[in-house]
């Protein structure tokens, strides 16, 4: 248009004459690529501002020229409103000083793509406010502007803001500085990530602490950030903030360091580290650097786990003396290196636990599991203890870390014994107390005892109210109504080691007693059978008398059970005893000498304690001066077999003694549990056989055995007298924790308590029936038809499936898992890897092959002599045959998966679903609220280690496989998720899909078999397998028809089943529903289903089924 | 000067047992043995590998030829019952069991298999490891195994009829609970069978202290092993240490070798390659013998 420019060139021309050529050069190449909507005026405006800009001063004439240059370019950015802004910005820096105008018009272009167009004002600003009328700080805001638009690439405008002002703040110091950090800010903003301000406050902070520092900050900070893991850099700003905060000095020297050493360690353990130096940083800011840079030589000798508890050891250190306490972390003391060797020499119990645990089973011959002490503790059922070894019945429970020993050698052997021992308790019937089965080793006095015992009660009960304390050992007179009296005590106690224990008065001591007696009784056993844990024992039975409470200063009762312990633990000579007692120790040594035998049983043990009680219970439990004891030796003491004595009847009465308290004398202090032996920890012999009478109870129900189930006030009275239970010591009534307990324990054994039936089915009013036909016009969705067994035909484009990759998780569970099935793991891989060579065949009648048959060279031989034609085939050769199968695993993911495993047994049919969408979502998530909050097994984790197992067996063998998980909502969203392609290589990727497999909605089966059945029939394998591993019954909010709610549904399936049969497609169902079978005759007729009897059984079953269906 | 053959040989079917193999019978094997060799009543033994099924047979054929010499009195006053073992792969024809031509000269000469001359000599004729044969080949022993008694020789054209002594016995080994490797229904079902286990501790003690030759002491603990290992079982181990590799155990300690020794090198790493499992049986066996 040179007629528009011309004109209005034409009225400024005399202007443009007063300034140097280039600037009506720039104007006119300009106005030729001004964009033409702009009005005259507009053009106008723009050439008069050039011109003003111009004539502000000497120099400014260089700004206009730069201003009309860059001008088309950044009208291209911005409306012609922000254009004028932007022109009103450039003339006011211009005013103060033409080189800072010319930066920002040379840096306008690029930064104004970059910037929103409401900040230019604000940005101009900013370079202004850096401008301070000197020299320098010209320099410094131009380099500002110049900089910008490489800096906004990483920055956000705000981002942007804060830099400057700490560039301005930085200033104040020095202007140089200031720039440098503004070059190095281009380096360092796309290395700190997310949080710029943590960064940028931090730098603002360190100007005030020490600006000097702030470049080498700048520049340590682009070398120690890369070094660190990306979510963890965040954490690592805060920390270096905070060291600023509390004064410490070198700061990017220290980072340097910090990261330095970081980058030393396992990604993985970055996060622990960290979050240990934020916890020291409260106790000593000073001590958090040092504890980062020796980590990494710390984690070489100790584990993760190991340095927490190095690490703890130090801060205590720390809180006592702040010098050592750096000194620690520094590893410059002593203290630090010892604590760390017995950290290291110590033995954990996950590093030990596969091989001890096979070692349990193998000594038990029995399912022992191994497991911490302290989870036994958390199911709070009345062990308390987290660290004395023990044992239920079925799991040797042991303390998580032995670091007893400063070698390693000596703490194995330690946890060897101690787990020996526990073991011994399954292995030598500790736990299979009969009650009616005779001793013999003794006489039987337990029978007789119960039977006064029940006598005298009756007297109590029937005779008289307890007036004087005679009349309860006056049982004699013969009861004419016993045998009816007996009939009603019958069920009295719950386990025949509670009955045992009922015939004391006096619990505790009867307890301790037999703990006593029944340990010495397996520590010989152990002894006897296994001659090369022998001399381990005695170490750590000698080390145990060593640690024993000084017996003379325990009052006389419980001075004998320690005199007993001491004999337990083989220390014969100068055991001290009371010289007052001297005749009854000896005759308790000589009872618990008679259970050392190899034919001893827990009867004797038993019969054995009755005595002992009887003795012991008959010392008064007074102080004993210290002149009073007497060191005994038994050591070759073979006199004296102990012998009942003649009277009988005066050896019960003695027995009868615990009830006659009051004839007690003064000042008698109560009976008080000893310490437990350390190696042989808790023994609770009543609980113990209570759980596995309960896990038995529970298993005959299954089994539907008649007997009458526990009620919760037996076990509560149980737990209320046992003296295992230390109720009192546990806060609230006594009444309320057993009833916890009561209420635990029955969780633990799975013995539930009957339960108010919520299953009934409400009535179901179909909704969803009226819609019409679905598209699918999103991509990844597809639409099924669906079998209506009604109407006898298919609802048309019913269902709409929506194909979706699985969201990826952590890769490190697909390891874990594997680690976890440990032995499983082999053994199917193994039986996997012995499928190939079965899929070698000889092949016979060859021109050419390994070697020749000889049936068929004969024949040939024969051929020729007879003149006929000889066949030259007759070599053979071994053919692998080739293996072509693909298969696809589809997992049910829906909600009920998400039921923890024991809970399954309710058999829940989930028809009360609410059938209104919004409200169904509503109930679905409660539902998975509730189930999320539980934190063992659900049905899905099963599922997912079953895939873990298989993919890992099938990687064996090379077969095309693919996992999909389906769940659903509504005919219009099926969800298809695949987590392995049939296509796709097994990968990370597919690892961590496995990961987050998770309980979804609902079960509409039918289209989920569809799209499945679909991809089978796309790939060309010989063999197609279609495994569906579900929990139950399909179903699905709409998934059904009036009345017939749950056969639409599984006949929609039955149909789905077989089109892929028509395919060529062979299906396996897998249910765990236990009810299964009503449904599944109807859904799988002639295709193959099993129902697992125990989901746990689910990745072994799934293998073997596999390996089956397949061969 | 005379040349001395330093091994013995024998024609197949006139192997038998000449001196008393050692057996201690476990439970009532020996009767049923003896009362279905009298109706002729096929037999399976069924059990792990090692725990004495190959020994049984050979003292079982040891025994019905002390009868039998005793009915016929032999002049030779040999012991009269061959036993005529196969063991079977997953090659093994029908050829190589019941016989094949072959060349000789100019001419071919028929070959009798194995089962062929059981079958005519009326031995016993031991079929080792029956699941390892083909599934084809186990088919040919069904018309030995019932009334017939017969074995036809489809090359020849003819049929033979079992010797009056004849019986055929399997030995199977239910550890390889593979689909592919269970016997056929019909096989199963036409023969007898005894179950085998790994003896209980003190009769196993007896075997190992007789067959090893070391004191009672040492095949007790021997013994124990074998029953602790035998635990392990299913929790990774795919067999537990048999007899025969604690009466291993037991030769190399009676030769001076360290019990813990050779407990590692004959039953530890015998029965796995697992290292984990490795180690919780070295814990075993260090536990059990010092």
């Amino acid at each position: 248009m040179p007629g528009r420019s011309s004109e209005v060139l034409a009225t400024l021309k005399s202007e443009f004459g007063k300034f140097p050529a280039p600037v009506l050069e720039r104007f006119e190449k300009s106005l030729k690529k001004m964009p033409s909507a702009l009005s005259d005026d507009q053009l106008a405006a723009w050439a008069t501002m050039g011109i003003t800009i111009a004539s502000q001063t000497v120099r400014s004439w260089e700004a206009a020229a730069h201003f009309y240059r860059v001008s088309p370019a950044v009208l291209g950015n911005m409306p012609y409103s922000y254009f004028e802004q932007w022109m009103e910005c450039g003339s006011k820096l211009c005013e103060e000083s033409p080189t800072l105008a010319s930066a920002y018009f040379e840096a306008s272009p690029a930064a104004m793509s970059k910037l929103r167009s409401r900040h230019i004002e604000s940005w101009s600003k900013l370079g202004d406010n850096l401008y301070k009328g000197t020299w320098k700080s010209s320099t410094l805001a131009c380099r500002f502007f110049a900089q910008s638009p490489t800096l906004l690439d990483s920055l956000s405008f705000q981002e942007l803001e804060r830099f400057a002002s700490f560039l301005d703040a930085l200033s104040h110091r020095s202007y140089d500085l200031a720039s440098e950090c503004l070059l190095l800010g281009e380096e360092i903003f796309p290395l700190v990530g997310e949080d710029k301000d943590a960064f940028l406050s931090l730098a603002t902070k360190l100007i005030d602490t020490g600006w000097r520092e702030v470049k080498s900050f700048f520049e340590a900070g682009a070398k120690a950030l890369p070094r660190i893991d990306q979510e963890q850099r965040l954490r690592f700003m805060k920390l270096a903030e905070s060291l600023v905060n509390n004064g410490g000095t070198n700061i990017p020297g220290t980072m340097l360091e910090i990261s330095q050493a970081l980058s030393e360690l396992e990604e993985e353990y970055h996060s622990v580290v960290l979050g240990l130096a934020e916890a020291l940083l409260e106790e000593e800011p000073l001590a958090m650097p040092e504890f980062i840079k020796t980590s990494p030589s710390v984690l070489e000798k100790l584990t993760i786990g190991q340095l927490v508890r190095w690490y703890e050891e130090g801060v205590n250190t720390l809180r006592q003396n702040k010098d050592g306490g750096l000194a620690f972390f520094k590893i410059e003391s002593a203290h630090s290196e010892s604590v760390m060797e017995a950290l290291s020499s110590g033995i954990e119990f996950d590093r030990v636990k596969p091989v001890m645990e096979m070692y349990c089973r193998g000594l038990a011959g029995a399912e022992v599991k191994l497991a911490q002490t302290g989870d036994l503790v958390e199911k709070n059922i009345g062990w308390v203890s987290n660290e004395s070894p023990t044992t239920e019945g079925s799991t040797v429970f042991v303390p998580s870390v032995v670091d007893r020993y400063s070698s390693k050698e000596e703490n194995f052997s330690w946890f060897k014994v101690v787990s020996t021992h526990q073991v011994a308790h399954l292995e030598f019937g500790s736990f299979g107390f009969e009650f009616d089965e005779p001793s013999h080793l003794f006489v039987n006095l337990r029978w007789d005892l119960e039977q006064k015992k029940l006598e005298s009660a009756v007297v109590v009960d029937e005779v008289t109210p307890p007036q004087a304390p005679d009349d309860l050992t006056q049982g004699d007179d013969p009861n004419p109504n016993k045998d009816q009296e007996q009939a009603g005590i019958e069920r009295a106690w719950l386990t025949d080691m509670q009955r045992f224990f009922d015939l004391f008065e006096d619990r505790k001591l009867a307890l301790d007693v037999f703990t006593v007696v029944e340990d010495g009784r397996l520590d010989y056993r152990v002894k006897n059978e296994y001659r090369g844990i022998r001399s381990a024992y005695v170490q750590v039975q000698s080390d145990s008398s060593g640690n024993r409470p000084d017996i003379k200063e325990l009052p006389a009762r419980e001075a004998m059970v320690e005199f007993m312990v001491r004999l337990s633990l083989q220390q014969y000579e100068g055991v001290s005893a009371p010289i007052k007692y001297a005749d009854e120790a000896k005759k308790v040594a000589s009872i618990a000498r008679r259970i050392l035998a190899d034919e001893a049983t827990v009867e004797d043990s038993a019969e054995a304690s009755v005595r002992i009680y009887a003795i012991i219970a008959s010392i008064p439990n007074e102080e004993i001066p210290p002149e009073d004891w007497n060191d005994m030796d038994f050591e070759d003491e073979d006199d004296e077999e102990y012998e009942d004595p003649e009277d009988m009847e005066q050896l019960l009465q003695q027995i009868g003694m615990g009830m006659e308290m009051e004839l007690r004398p003064e000042g008698e202090e109560d009976y008080e549990s000893i310490e437990d032996v350390d190696y042989r920890g808790d023994f609770k012999p009543e609980l113990a056989q209570l759980m596995t009478e309960l896990r038995m109870q529970q298993q005959d129900e299954v089994g539907q055995a008649e007997g009458e189930p526990l009620t919760q006030e037996q076990l509560q009275e149980l737990l209320e007298n046992s003296a295992e239970l230390d109720l009192e010591a546990i806060q609230g009534e006594v009444q309320e924790s057993s009833g916890m307990f009561a209420d635990n324990i029955m969780k633990e054994t799975g013995a539930d308590m009957p339960q108010s039936p919520e299953n009934s089915q409400g009535p179901f009013v179909h909704v969803d029936e009226d819609g019409g036909e679905l598209d699918s016009a999103e991509p990844e969705t597809f639409v099924y038809d669906e079998w209506d067994f009604r109407a006898d035909d298919y609802k048309p484009r019913w269902c709409i499936v929506r194909q979706k990759t699985m969201q990826e998780g952590d890769s490190s569970y697909f390891g874990t898992t594997l680690n976890e099935y440990g032995t499983l793991v082999t053994r199917i891989r193994r039986q996997f890897e012995m499928m190939v060579p079965e899929m070698f065949r000889k092949e016979r009648k060859l021109m050419d092959g390994e070697d020749i048959d000889i049936d068929d060279v004969i024949e040939n031989m024969v051929d020729i002599k007879t003149g006929s034609s000889p066949d030259e085939k007759f070599y053979w050769r071994r053919n692998k045959v080739q293996r072509d199968v693909a298969v696809a695993f589809l997992l049910d993911t829906s909600a009920s998966t998400a039921e923890a495993i024991d809970e399954g047994k309710k058999g829940q049919d989930d028809w009360d679903a609410p059938d209104d969408p919004v409200e169904y979502m509503v109930w679905l998530r409660t539902r998975r609220g509730e189930q999320m909050r539980r934190s063992y097994k659900r049905i899905i984790d099963v599922e997912k280690e079953s895939m873990v197992l298989l993919i890992n067996a099938l990687e064996a063998i090379g077969d095309v496989y693919g996992i999909y998980g389906f769940s659903g909502y509504g005919r219009e969203n099926v969800e298809f998720y695949t987590v392995k392609d049939l296509e796709e290589n097994f990968s990370d990727r597919v690892k961590k899909r496995i990961d987050r497999i998770a309980p979804l909605h609902a079960t509409r089966m039918g289209p989920a078999i569809r799209h499945t059945t679909y991809k089978l029939d796309q790939t060309d394998a010989r063999t197609k397998i279609l495994f569906l591993i579900s929990d139950g019954r399909p179903q699905d909010r709409g998934y059904s028809r009036e009345g017939v709610e749950k056969e639409y549904a599984v006949h929609d399936t039955r149909m789905a089943l077989d089109e892929a049969k028509s395919k060529g497609i062979n299906s396996f169902c897998l249910t765990v529903d236990k009810n299964g079978h009503d449904y599944l005759k109807t859904m799988c007729s002639d295709m193959g289903y099993e129902i697992l009897e125990d989901i746990n059984d689910l990745p072994e079953r799934l293998l073997v089924l596999y390996r089956r269906l397949t061969m | 000067m005379t040349t001395q053959t330093l091994y013995k040989s024998y024609i197949i079917e006139e192997y038998h047992l000449e001196e008393e193999p050692y057996y201690v019978p476990v439970g009532d094997e020996v009767e049923l043995f003896e009362a279905a060799y009298q109706q002729r009543l096929p037999l399976i033994f069924k059990g792990p590998t090692g725990c004495g099924k190959t020994r049984f047979v050979e003292y079982m054929s040891y025994q019905l030829g002390l009868e039998l010499t005793k009915v016929t009195k032999n002049d030779d006053g040999g012991i009269n019952m061959p036993l005529v073992t196969i063991a079977c792969h997953e090659d093994l024809t029908a050829s190589d069991l019941v016989g094949r031509y072959l060349l000789e000269g100019d001419q071919t000469v028929w070959i009798d298999g194995p089962l062929t001359r059981a079958v005519k000599v009326g031995g016993i004729c031991y079929l080792d490891e029956i699941v390892e044969a083909r599934k084809d080949t186990t088919v040919l022993i069904h018309p030995l195994t019932d009334h017939r008694r017969i074995l036809p020789v489809e090359k020849r054209g003819e049929l033979l009829e079992a010797a009056e002594g004849f019986l055929l016995v399997l030995s199977y080994n239910p550890g390889y609970q593979s689909a592919l490797k269970d016997l056929k229904h019909s096989t199963r079902q036409r023969f007898v069978s005894i179950e085998f286990d790994y003896p209980p501790r003190d009769i196993e003690a007896q075997i190992v202290q007789h067959e090893a030759g070391v004191d009672e002491e040492t095949a007790d603990q021997l013994a124990k092993l074998g029953e602790k290992v035998r635990n392990l079982k299913e929790h990774g181990l795919g067999e537990g240490a048999s007899t025969r590799l604690l009466i291993y155990a037991g030769k190399l300690i009676a030769q001076g070798i360290t019990p813990r020794r050779a407990c590692q090198v004959s039953v530890n790493w015998a029965v796995t390659d697992d290292i984990a499992m490795q180690r919780s049986i070295t814990e075993i066996i260090s536990s059990i013998f010092e």
